[in-house]
C-alpha cells in the first residue's frame, strides 16, 4: 500500500498584478487586477513506503507547492491527495504526527531560543516519551555533530549549524515520512556530505520515506533511486534515475587521441566538434544521439586522422538534466 | 484531557517565552513603561478635563474611572494572550513563517498564540485592576462575593469579545497579508466604549451594543455595579461573548483554508 | 556653487517626492487610518459636547473655540507622529547604517527631505476629513489668508522642531533592540503633550508648564492655536522666535547625539 497517493493534483494561485506608477496605485486603490496561475498543474504519482523520492525541476516549476499540499499546509484547488490514507489538510493534525518537514528556506524554531529548549518545546508538542527523546537526541547529536550547538539560540547559527539543528528538529519524533524542501541550499561541501548520510541512515534504519526536492543533483545521486521531474506545473518523468541518464542523454561527447595535429575533417551530420585546446593532440566531438552512434562516428574519424586512443564519456547527470529542463525531453518523449 | 494536554503545553510555551524575556531585560522595561505611558496619556486626559466640570452628563469623575477600568481591564487580557493576531499578517504570513504552525500536531491558533506571551499587557493589566479597586472604593461600591463573581465574568466577558473581534479581523491577512488595518478599524471602536454611551447619539449606542459590542466590556458591567438603570443588558456580556467566539472561530477556519503561503 | 545646491536640492526632492507613492501603495492601511480617525473625531466631538453640557465657557474658551481646537488638532495630529525611530532601527539592526553614511547626501538633510515630503502628504490626505468635520461637526475654518500664511510658517518650523527631536530620540535605538516599545513611549508622549488631547489651557499650570518644555507642543498645539483662532495672527513673530530658538538648540544636540551613537556601530564593526 502506498504512503503517498497523488491524483490529478492542481493548484492555482490569485495574485493582485501591480501596475506602476501613481496612476496604477491610485486604479488599484479601487480596482486591483487578479491574475490567476496553476503552479501545479494535474499531478499523479505514488510512493511506496521506504522509498526515497528526488523531486526536481526548474525554480517556479510547483515543487515547494506540490509539498504545500502534501503536508497540509496548502488545500489543493483540485485533485486528491492521500497520506498514509489520510487527506493531509482536512486531517491535518494527525497527518503532522506522521511526519517531518525541513524548508531549508525559512526556520521552523524558535528563533531566539536555544537550540536545546526549541527541541524540548517540539518534545512536548509531539508527545514524545522522554526515554525515548533522550536516546534519540544522544544519537542525532552523533551523527550531526551538535554537542556544542544546543544551547546556542538559532538566530546565531550559520547556515549549516542552522539545516543541521532543523533536521533534528523535523526527524525527532520519528516521522514516517519526511519532507526535504532544498535540504542542502547553501552548504559547504562536508556539511552536505554529512546531511546526506544522516538522511540515508534514517532511511535504511527506520524505513523513514524520504520526499526531497533540491537543486544540487549531486542529493540526488547519493540519496535517490527514483526521480519525478516536474515543469511548469506538469510531471514530465517519473522513473528510476539510471533511466534518465541512459534515455534521455541525448548529447554524448567521443574524445579522440590523434597522433598528428587534426586538420580540418569532414563529419557525419549531428556531429559537432566541441571546444578544444589546440596544443593538445585531441580531438574532442559532441555528437546527437538520435541522429547517429558512436561507432558510425568513430570510424568516420579513424578514416580521415590517424587516431592513437578515443573514449566515450557517460552522460553526467547534470548534462542531462540541463538538458531535460531546456526542454529536450519534450520531443524525446514517446507519445 | 485535551484541554489538560493544552494547558500543559502552554505552560512550556509560557516557560520558554519568559526565558527570553529575561534575556532582555531591557526591553522588557521598556515595554512595559510604555504602555503606562500611553495609558497615563489617556487618564490625565480625562483628569485635565474633569476638574474643570463636576460631571459629564450625570456621570462623576469616578464614575468614569470605573467605565474606564472595567475597558482597559478586559482589553489587558487579549492583549497578553493574543498579541500575535497583530503581528500575524506581516511576521507569520507574509513571510511563510505561518507554514511551521501548519505541520505541527497542535491546533494552529493554539500555536500562533502560545508563541509569544506579551508583557505589555501586564502593565495595562494593572492599570486596569488599579482604577477598578480605586474607583469602585470612591463612588462606595459595596463588595458583596456576588458582585465579585459578576465582575469576574464581566471582565472575562469582555475580555472574549476584544478577543473574538481581533480574532475575525485578523482573518483577512489570509487574502490581503496584512491585518492591522481591519483589526484597527474594528478594534478602535473601543474608545467609544471608555465614556458612557449615554454621552453618544442613538446610532453610536446601538453601534456599540448590538453590531461591535464594546459596551458589554465597560458601560452596562459598570452601570450594574453602580445601581443604575440599565435593563437586562448588564447581564448579555457572557452570552454575547460566546456567540461572538463561536462565530468568530467558524471564521477563523474559514480563513485558514485560504491560506496561500508565499512562493519558494 | 549654485549649482551645486541645485543638484542636491533636486536629490532631496527626488527622495521627498517618493513619499506619497508609498502611502498609496498600501491602500487598506490608507482606508483604514481614514476610518480609524473619523471614529477619534466622533469620540472627541461627542465627549465635548457632553464637557460643555452644562452651559459657559471653560477656562475661557467656548464650545465652539474649543471643538474647533480640538478637531483641527486630531486632524493634523500627524505632524508629531514620526516612524524616524522605527527606521533608523531597522537600519541599525540590519547594519545598513553604514551605507546610508556613504551616500552622497548628508544624511540628516536626506531624512529631514523625508520627514517633511510625509507631512506634505499627511496634510493633504486630511483634506476628505477637514471636510467630513465641517460638514458634520460643525468645525470652521478661517478665511483670512494671512492666518493660513502664518500658519504654514509655523507648521514647517514646528516640524523642523519635531524632526530634530525625533533624531535625538532615535539615536537610542544604537544602544536597544526594544525599538517598538520605545516608539509606542514617544507617540504616547507626544500625542498628550503636543496638546492633541486637550487645549493646553484646560492643563494645571505645573502640566502647561511641562507641555512647552517640551517640543511637541511646537508642531501641533502652536500651529493649531493659530487655526483655530486661540491664538491672534499679532502673535506670530513671538512664536517663530520661540520655534526658531528650538531649532537651533534640537539642531546642535542633535547632531552631537547622532555623532556619539553613531561611533557604537564603527567600534562593533556594524
Ligand atoms: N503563495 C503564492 N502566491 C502566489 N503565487 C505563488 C505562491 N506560491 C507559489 N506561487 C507561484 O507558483 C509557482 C510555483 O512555485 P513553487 O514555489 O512551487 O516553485 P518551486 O518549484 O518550489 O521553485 P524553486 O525551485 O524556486 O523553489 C511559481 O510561479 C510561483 O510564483
Ligand atoms: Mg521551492
Amino acid at each position: 500500500m502506498p504512503v503517498i497517493e497523488v491524483v490529478n493534483l492542481s493548484k492555482k494561485f490569485r495574485t493582485n498584478r501591480k501596475e506602476p506608477g501613481i496612476a496604477g496605485a491610485v486604479k488599484a486603490l479601487f480596482r486591483p487586477v487578479v491574475q490567476e496561475t496553476a503552479a501545479v498543474d494535474g499531478v499523479r504519482f505514488t510512493v511506496e513506503p521506504g522509498e526515497v523520492v528526488g523531486y526536481i525541476g526548474v525554480n517556479g516549476a510547483g515543487k515547494s507547492t506540490t509539498i504545500k499540499m502534501l503536508t497540509g499546509i496548502l488545500e489543493p484547488t483540485a485533485g486528491m491527495v492521500r497520506v498514509l490514507g489520510r487527506d493531509p489538510h482536512r486531517q491535518r493534525v494527525d497527518n503532522a504526527r506522521e511526519i517531518g518537514v525541513v524548508f531549508g528556506q525559512r526556520s521552523q524554531l524558535w528563533w531566539d531560543l536555544a537550540f536545546i529548549e526549541s527541541l524540548n518545546l517540539i518534545s512536548k508538542i509531539y508527545e514524545i516519551d522522554p526515554g525515548r527523546y533522550r536516546e534519540l537526541l544522544d544519537q542525532f547529536c552523533g551523527m550531526l555533530d551538535l554537542g556544542d550547538l544546543l544551547r546556542v539560540p538559532i538566530r546565531s547559527m550559520s547556515l549549516g549549524q542552522k539545516m543541521r539543528a532543523e533536521l533534528t528538529a523535523a526527524l525527532i519524533h520519528e516521522p514516517r515520512i519526511v519532507y526535504l524542501d532544498e535540504p542542502t541550499i547553501g552548504l559547504d561541501l562536508i556539511v552536505k556530505e554529512r546531511i546526506r548520510e544522516f538522511i540515508r541512515e534514517q532511511n535504511k534504519r527506520n524505513g523513514t520515506t524520504v520526499f526531497l526536492t533540491t537543486h544540487d543533483l549531486g542529493d540526488i545521486e547519493k540519496l535517490c533511486r527514483r526521480v519525478i521531474i516536474i515543469d511548469a506545473g506538469r510531471i514530465i518523468y517519473d522513473g528510476p534515475l539510471t533511466t534518465i541518464q541512459e534515455r534521455f542523454g541525448r548529447y554524448r561527447t567521443i574524445t579522440f587521441e590523434t597522433a598528428g595535429f587534426a586538420a580540418t575533417i569532414s563529419l557525419p551530420p549531428g556531429v559537432e566538434t566541441a571546444p578544444q585546446n589546440p596544443e593538445d593532440r585531441k580531438l574532442i566531438l559532441k555528437f546527437d544521439r538520435t541522429k547517429t552512434t558512436a561507432s558510425k562516428v568513430a570510424s568516420a574519424v579513424m578514416d580521415q586522422i590517424d587516431v592513437v586512443d578515443f573514449s566515450l564519456a557517460e552522460p553526467d547527470l547534470s548534462s542531462v538534466v540541463r538538458q531535460i529542463y531546456n526542454g529536450a525531453l519534450k520531443e524525446n518523449v514517446p507519445p | 484531557m485535551r484541554i489538560l494536554r493544552y494547558c500543559r503545553l502552554y505552560r512550556e510555551f509560557l516557560l520558554q517565552r519568559f526565558k527570553i524575556l529575561m534575556e532582555y531585560r531591557i526591553n522588557f522595561l521598556i515595554g512595559a513603561a510604555s504602555t503606562l505611558v500611553l495609558q497615563a496619556a489617556s487618564l490625565l486626559t480625562v483628569w485635565v478635563v474633569m476638574r474643570q466640570v463636576p460631571n459629564l452628563k450625570g456621570w462623576t469623575f469616578d464614575e468614569i474611572l470605573l467605565i474606564y477600568g472595567l475597558v482597559t481591564l478586559a482589553r489587558s487580557i487579549p492583549h497578553m494572550f493574543a498579541d500575535n493576531l497583530w503581528t500575524m499578517g506581516g511576521q507569520y504570513i507574509r513571510t511563510g513563517g505561518f507554514d511551521r504552525f501548519l505541520v505541527r500536531p497542535i491546533n494552529p491558533l493554539f500555536h500562533l498564540l502560545a508563541d509569544r506571551f506579551c508583557h505589555d499587557g501586564l502593565g495595562n493589566f494593572l492599570v486596569g485592576a488599579v482604577l477598578v479597586a480605586k474607583s469602585s472604593a470612591a463612588v462606595g461600591i459595596h463588595w458583596t462575593p456576588f458582585l465579585a463573581v459578576y465582575l469576574i465574568a464581566a471582565v472575562i466577558s469582555g475580555a472574549a469579545i476584544f478577543f473574538a473581534l481581533q480574532l475575525m479581523t485578523s482573518v483577512s491577512a489570509f487574502w490581503i497579508m496584512e491585518s492591522v488595518p481591519v483589526t484597527q478599524m474594528v478594534f478602535n471602536l473601543h474608545e467609544f466604549a471608555r465614556y458612557p454611551l449615554t454621552i453618544y447619539p442613538k446610532v453610536v449606542s446601538t453601534l456599540l451594543t448590538w453590531v461591535i459590542p464594546f459596551g458589554f466590556a465597560s458601560f452596562y458591567p459598570a452601570c450594574f455595579l453602580l445601581g443604575r438603570p440599565a435593563g437586562i443588558l448588564p447581564w448579555l456580556g457572557p452570552i454575547t461573548a460566546a456567540i461572538l467566539l463561536a462565530v468568530s472561530y467558524r471564521v477563523w477556519l474559514f480563513g485558514l483554508r485560504h491560506y496561500a503561503s508565499t512562493g519558494s | 556653487m549654485i549649482r551645486r545646491i541645485w543638484t542636491k536640492m533636486r536629490a532631496l526632492a527626488a527622495f521627498a517626492g517618493m513619499i506619497p507613492k508609498l502611502f498609496l501603495a498600501y491602500r487598506l492601511w490608507v482606508w483604514m487610518d481614514f476610518f480609524v480617525r473619523i471614529f477619534s473625531l466622533t469620540v472627541f466631538y461627542y465627549f465635548w459636547n457632553a464637557v460643555y453640557a452644562g452651559g459657559g465657557d471653560i477656562r475661557g474658551l467656548s464650545l465652539a473655540q474649543t471643538l474647533n481646537y480640538i478637531l483641527l488638532a486630531q486632524i493634523l495630529s500627524p505632524l508629531v507622529q514620526s516612524r524616524l525611530p522605527m527606521v533608523m532601527g531597522r537600519l541599525v539592526r540590519e547594519g545598513d547604517v553604514g551605507i546610508e553614511l556613504l551616500r552622497p547626501v548628508d544624511f540628516q538633510s536626506r531624512w529631514y527631505a523625508e520627514c517633511m515630503g510625509v507631512s506634505a502628504t499627511m496634510i493633504v490626505i486630511q483634506i476628505p476629513l477637514v471636510i467630513i468635520a465641517c460638514v458634520c461637526f460643525e468645525m470652521h475654518l478661517p478665511s483670512d489668508p494671512r492666518v493660513w500664511a502664518v500658519f504654514a510658517v509655523t507648521v514647517w518650523l514646528g516640524q523642523a522642531v519635531v524632526f530634530l527631536f525625533d533624531w535625538m530620540f532615535s539615536c537610542l535605538v544604537f544602544y536597544t533592540t526594544e525599538v517598538w516599545g520605545l516608539w509606542v513611549l514617544r507617540e504616547g508622549v507626544a500625542a498628550f503633550f503636543s496638546g492633541a488631547l486637550v487645549p493646553l489651557q484646560f492643563m494645571p499650570e505645573w502640566l502647561e508648564r511641562i507641555c512647552r518644555a517640551m517640543p511637541f507642543a511646537q508642531a501641533l498645539y502652536v500651529p493649531v492655536s493659530i487655526l483655530s483662532g486661540i491664538a491672534p495672527v499679532s502673535d506670530a513673530p513671538r512664536l517663530w522666535l520661540i520655534q526658531i530658538a528650538w531649532i537651533v538648540g534640537l539642531g546642535i544636540l542633535s547632531r552631537t547625539f547622532f555623532g556619539v551613537a553613531i561611533r557604537k556601530v564603527t567600534v562593533q564593526g556594524g
